[in-house]
């Protein structure tokens, strides 16, 4: 049994109340804020700051105890604006299909996509083909009233070089997926694009950097507004993150260790 | 275009063609002096380190006022140090879009910058960075300090530039030999209708051996064939014509300049030769190692001094053109009783009677250096490519060892944040690990991958970008020699280590000891 909370609206779980915040992830993502009548904890899981059409933007929360994400918590990752991938993306598409290849843009089903596609459809009419992955997806995010550009899925489509953008998970690279579209052009939208050589290491020839996590100044940024006297980092670049709030920041801040495994996971 | 476009093609691009297409349509398109210094750059002749990496460091680390590990740990996860500062320090917002040439302005701001004193420059250099986007600020900080690479050979951009003029490629890098001034006039230059010398200069398309197997050597008929040490040098065409001398590698590598005592010794040779033989390191009467050879190709300048501390030599072992006339068409043993006449070094051939002569050659080969031995039927012609049934190399088998991973490192460039460097270690007398050899590949992309996870779970401590981690995973290398070392604590130093497989079947305790390097040390003639 499920039961859905709006954002905003506390309810009381065992001895502590909870409500849900918006974490700007993902449609749906929340950050989760829990008092005991004592202490504030809040607990981030992923999220972002900035604008994303398909989800409501990130709200900084006022906590005793922050547990915050770490993914990319170094200085190198700092997300460049929409307005700029989104150019750059629309001149690597156009520039493709005059070259009589089919573009292929690789990025998470769930968020990544649908982020791509609501950009693309605040800036033209432009459309795009999918992977069945993303348009189940997709349909779930029109049923909340998310507007998407023009899509339709890839396998009910002619074959052939295609003037749509294609979007596929990362895991279709060198499938059959990609043979009725030959030849295509590849490209990756993930924030480990911010660095070449994982980029060149991938594969592929294009990485657009669009992540859906907090870039290294946001992360800081939402730690200074929480104001919380005690940090816990969570997920990937915790030491770095931990070691930088206690020396520099004066910050009291430790790594929390989780279930999921590896500390960096320097691919997807 | 100019020279930011052009990198962007060819750092998007992985096709050879695509970078080669992209290459040609700049030297086409572009301003002749951009195109100049782009090739200057491109093909490794821009050797002046106007800006030293550690200066660039320097100059990150006080922008990082207290925190120089944060900017550690961004190199580390970088990889590259100009990506690094171009990373932190470009403007993020800047999108170059000019197709204006730049790459001469640049060379201005470099030498306005070089002229600076340390201090200044170390504290302005963030905010002109703040002038440029990133991939300028990259190919900005990669052209001032040196070692500029994108992934296209030299080769690559000599083949583009001949496209794009429609000139032949060897001809095009024999004019473009010795200084290289960049300057509008270049391609011009290059035009020049072609004389008859310098298509002579050219080498010819080297014959190429096959890999042959035991039993494919006792189905031989050992009269027909002669038999040759394998040599562990530089494989080469060694051309006299009437104006000039040179010396080719295989890929059309014009690698004269390299070798100046090799040429000062061809002086003697008859014109209108051609010799095919091999580089090697060392005398005639003592043999160095290769590595010693890679000193040689990697320097920029050849001096005097690394002329007596790593001499080379030429040893012939085919005889392609004499006076001008070609005898590729004859069979290899006119060949051979020709070359006998020259007085050049050669390579010892052996007209073995039966196939225990083969064997016996083979067996002694590594005590005289060699890396195996040579099959080349006596009646074959000398004709380009692997041709089947011409020449045949029958090689020894690597020596190899299981050892234990005990430290990883991050590799660069294609491997950046990826633990890819392994130190590898043997037991010694005390049982202690001590290291043997660092390897960096023969794993496969999968098995890195699960080796970089297992290295992050599994480390003891951190040493900077380097990882110590439990002693577990076990690793087969293969390495071509051995030798002794007051470098290492192990006492050894091995010859060109790379992991053959990983041993998952065994665990630490069955790896091998420094005895076992020790029985293998004696066995071979350590060079």
């Amino acid at each position: 049994m499920i039961d859905a909370h709006p954002y905003g609206e506390p309810f009381v779980l065992g001895d502590v109340q909870i409500s849900f915040h918006p974490a700007g992830h993902v449609l749906g993502s929340a950050q989760i804020r829990i008092d005991d009548g004592d202490a504030v904890w809040v607990i981030t899981g992923d999220y972002k700051r900035d604008p994303d059409p398909t989800c409501q933007r990130f709200e900084p929360i006022h906590c005793d105890v922050l547990i915050t994400e770490a993914t990319f918590a170094l200085p190198i990752y700092r997300w460049p604006s929409m307005d700029q991938v989104m150019e750059h993306m629309f001149r690597w598409w156009d520039h493709h299909i005059r070259n009589q290849r089919t573009p292929v843009l690789l990025c998470y089903s769930l968020g990544k996509a649908q982020r791509i596609m609501a950009e693309i459809r605040q800036r033209s009419d432009r459309s795009v083909q999918v992977h069945g992955a993303v348009a189940n997806l997709n349909l779930e995010y029109e049923k909340q009233g998310v507007a998407l550009c023009p899509w339709q899925r890839a396998s009910e489509s002619d074959k052939g070089v295609s003037t749509d953008l294609i979007i596929a998970p990362p895991q279709v690279a060198g499938s059959s997926f990609l043979k009725r579209f030959h030849p295509t052009e590849l490209a990756m939208a993930s924030g480990w694009m911010q660095v070449r050589g994982v980029r060149r290491r991938s594969a592929i020839n294009h990485g657009f950097v669009v992540s859906d996590h907090a870039d290294w100044q946001s992360l800081i940024q939402t730690i200074q507004q929480s104001e919380a006297r005690q940090i816990y980092a969570t997920h990937g670049e915790t030491r770095v993150l931990t070691r930088y709030l206690n020396d520099h920041m004066g910050v009291a801040a430790d790594r929390l260790e989780t279930a999921f495994g590896i500390e960096q996971g320097a691919d997807q | 275009m100019n020279f930011v476009q052009l990198f962007q093609i060819l750092d998007t691009s992985q096709s050879t063609n695509a970078k080669r297409n992209g290459l040609v349509a700049f030297i086409q398109t572009a301003d002749p002096l951009e195109s100049a210094l782009a090739v200057e750059a491109l093909t490794g002749r821009r050797d002046r380190k106007q800006l030293k990496p550690s200066l660039l460091k320097q100059a990150a680390y006080q922008a990082f006022t207290d925190e120089s590990w944060l900017f550690d740990e961004c190199y580390a996860a970088v990889g590259d140090l100009s990506e690094t500062l171009a990373i932190l320090f470009a403007n993020q917002d800047a999108v170059s879009q000019t197709n204006q040439p730049i790459l001469d302005q640049w060379r201005q701001r470099q030498h306005a910058l070089s002229q600076q004193k340390p201090e200044v420059l170390i504290s302005e250099l963030p905010s002109l960075l703040n002038t440029l986007s990133r991939d300028e600020a990259f190919l900005f900080l990669k052209l001032s300090s040196g070692g500029f690479r994108v992934g296209v050979s030299k080769g690559l951009v000599h083949e583009a530039i001949a496209r794009a003029i429609d000139m032949d490629r060897a001809v095009i890098e024999e004019r473009l030999m010795g200084d290289f001034s960049p300057d509008p006039d270049w391609l011009d230059r290059l035009k020049a209708p072609v004389t008859q010398d310098e298509l002579n200069a050219k080498p010819l398309p080297f014959l190429l051996a096959n890999p042959m197997s035991e039993s494919e050597i006792s189905a031989l008929n050992p009269t027909d064939v002669l038999v040759e040490y394998k040599w562990d040098g530089i494989r080469a065409q060694l051309i006299k014509t009437h104006e000039t001398i040179r010396l080719w590698s295989r890929g059309d590598q014009d690698i004269t300049e390299q070798f100046p005592d090799i040429v000062e010794v061809a002086t003697t040779l008859p014109s209108q030769i051609i010799l095919d033989g091999e580089i090697l390191a060392g005398t005639t009467e003592h043999l160095q190692t290769f590595n010693n050879l890679q000193t040689r190709l990697n320097r920029k300048r050849i001096t005097q001094t690394l002329l007596k501390t790593h001499p080379a030599f030429f040893k012939a072992y085919d005889l392609l053109r004499l006076d001008g006339e070609d005898l590729r068409g004859h069979p290899l043993i006119a060949r051979k009783a020709a070359l006998s006449k020259i007085a050049v070094s050669q390579s010892l051939t052996i007209d073995p009677m039966c196939s225990e002569t083969i064997h016996a050659m083979r067996q002694e080969a590594r005590g005289k250096g060699a890396e195996g031995v040579m099959i080349k039927g006596k009646q074959s012609c000398y004709v380009g490519g692997r041709k089947a049934g011409h020449w045949w190399k029958w090689k020894l088998d690597p020596m190899t060892a299981d050892c234990v991973l005990i430290y990883a490192q991050a590799g660069h460039g294609r491997r950046a944040s990826l633990h890819s460097d392994y130190t590898l270690a043997c037991w010694n007398q005390d049982n202690e690990l001590v290291p043997v050899a660092k390897a960096y590949s023969g794993l496969t992309d999968a098995e890195l991958k699960d080796m970089d996870q297992w290295i992050r779970k599994h480390t003891l401590q951190k040493f900077g970008p380097v990882r110590q981690v439990e002693a577990f995973q076990v690793f087969e290398i293969g390495f071509e020699g051995i030798a002794r070392s007051t470098r290492h604590k192990s006492g050894i130093a091995l010859r060109f280590p790379r992991i053959l497989r990983w041993r998952q079947d065994v665990g630490p305790k069955d790896a091998d000891h420094l005895t076992h390097f020790e029985a293998l040390m004696s066995d071979s003639h350590a060079v």
